[in-house]
């Protein structure tokens, strides 16, 4: 059995345990109820959207000091990838915002921020289907991955301070101390280890697709 | 090697000056869609009543989005009669960028002023703090200027340029135009916000400049 098999397996595996947890073992938050389980769907779904945001502007800037094209390959998927996992957190975000506060939408600071990271991968694909010749494309885009990536310090530390906000405290409070049910931290280690795996199992599984896609193209 | 570079820049930007006084339908275009769509919400809320936080939002929008009619504009004049490549050869990337940021920053500080003196007599608003709105002007249009001199040179090339140039800059214009607004709102009567947002955005300002200067090079020079 070769590496990517082995990863699938250990994945599916994982995801159940975890589908398990989610439904069987973790008990009703205070204030939101059964409500919580959405949240070991949605915070996996934004770390790794941000994760691939993360590693797209990496592998741009690894193109542009090497001019391999192999990296260009891998920021572009990571980009696309990218762009399906942060359509899932804003979309589950948006059920949990609804669910919790009754309205889909309100421009909570870390909604205004997942929007900002949906538009940066928006622009980025758009950049790269509108550029025909291949280098081009490669530096064009590789130059946007990094220069976008800029954006994430106002987007951590200045943005929640102009608006107020309504989203749960993150999973490490301001006291510098873990405020959660032990089950629970454990189902969401499981749950973003499991998000983190299927983007690398993803990730490893279009690097040959995309390499035909180009040739062809 | 300093002085050098200070003096290449000064070129490009006379270049710049000399074009833009040959083409003014640039200026012109920038200023008359400014002015076209204030007067348009003007028209539509009858003057005024609205809020100092919504004059502040529209005030900026209105300025982002006159500045986007604008901006592929930037290496457009080069590129339509076939003189990219001369600047490439005869120009360091930095005195290129450099040229055209200040030239875009003048050019968004001239449209600047007559559109907030007829957002100011159109929307009846009245300035509490002008100091804090010069600076906010001062340090947004560095901020378009400087991401926006970087966007249009991205697009070179693109099939579809017109229109790329708003998708790529909004996501990284939202570090200024969000606490631009909030400080606007200020200036324009309501609570007084914290100063440390002028901080803020001339501190992003330097980051988006500084970023700007590092990545140019790499579109400017073809492998």
């Amino acid at each position: 059995m070769n590496r990517k098999k082995i990863l699938g397996v250990f994945l599916a595996v994982l995801t159940l345990a975890v589908l398990c947890a989610v439904f069987f073992l973790v008990p009703p938050a205070e204030g939101l109820d059964y409500y919580v389980r959405i949240a070991f769907f949605h915070i996996p779904m934004a770390w790794v959207s941000v994760l691939a945001f993360l590693l797209s502007a990496w592998w741009g800037a690894r193109y542009l000091r090497s001019r391999d094209m192999r990296f260009d390959r891998l920021s572009a998927r990571s980009a696309r990838l990218g762009l399906i996992f942060v359509l899932l957190a804003t979309a589950s975000g948006a059920v949990f915002s609804k669910l919790t506060w009754g309205a889909y939408w309100n421009w909570d600071p870390r909604q205004t921020t997942i929007f900002v990271l949906l538009l940066i991968y928006g622009a980025y694909l758009t950049l790269r289907a509108a550029l025909g010749e291949a280098r081009l494309r490669a530096r064009a885009s590789a130059v946007y991955a990094l220069f976008s990536f800029l954006t994430v310090p106002f987007l951590v530390f200045i943005l929640p301070r102009l608006y107020f906000s309504l989203h749960p405290s993150p999973v490490i409070n301001g006291s510098g101390s873990i405020d959660m049910d032990t089950s629970m931290l454990l189902t969401l280690l499981a749950s973003l280890a499991d998000g983190t795996l299927l983007y690398a199992f993803l990730m490893a599984g279009g690097s040959g697709r995309d390499i035909r896609k180009e040739e062809s193209a | 090697m300093k002085s050098s570079l200070f003096h290449d820049i000064r070129l490009v930007f006379r270049k710049e000056m000399k074009s833009a006084l040959r083409f003014r339908a640039a200026w012109a275009a920038m200023l008359m869609f400014a002015l076209t769509t204030l007067a348009c919400v003007s028209l539509a809320v009858q003057g005024g009543g609205l809020s100092p936080r919504l004059l502040a939002a529209l005030y900026w929008t209105v300025l982002f989005f006159a500045f986007m009619a604008g901006i592929d504009r930037v290496f457009e004049a080069e590129d339509s009669a076939g003189t990219l490549l001369a600047l490439r050869v005869y120009a360091p990337a930095d005195a290129v960028l450099f040229g055209k940021l200040l030239y875009t920053w003048l050019l968004l500080l001239v449209l600047a002023v007559p559109l907030t003196l007829a957002f100011l007599l159109l929307m009846d608003v009245t300035v509490v703090t002008p100091l804090v709105l010069f600076l906010l002007v001062l340090l947004g249009c560095w901020g378009m200027a400087a991401a926006g001199t970087l966007v249009a040179a991205l697009g070179l090339g693109a099939s579809v340029r017109g229109s790329l140039a708003p998708i790529l800059l909004m996501p990284l214009m939202l570090p200024v135009f969000l606490p631009a607004i909030f400080v606007t709102s200020g200036a324009f009567g309501a609570e007084a916000a914290s100063l440390s947002f002028l901080f803020g955005m001339g501190l992003y300002d330097a980051v988006l400049t500084v970023g700007a200067s590092v990545l140019f090079p790499h579109l400017w020079y073809a492998d």
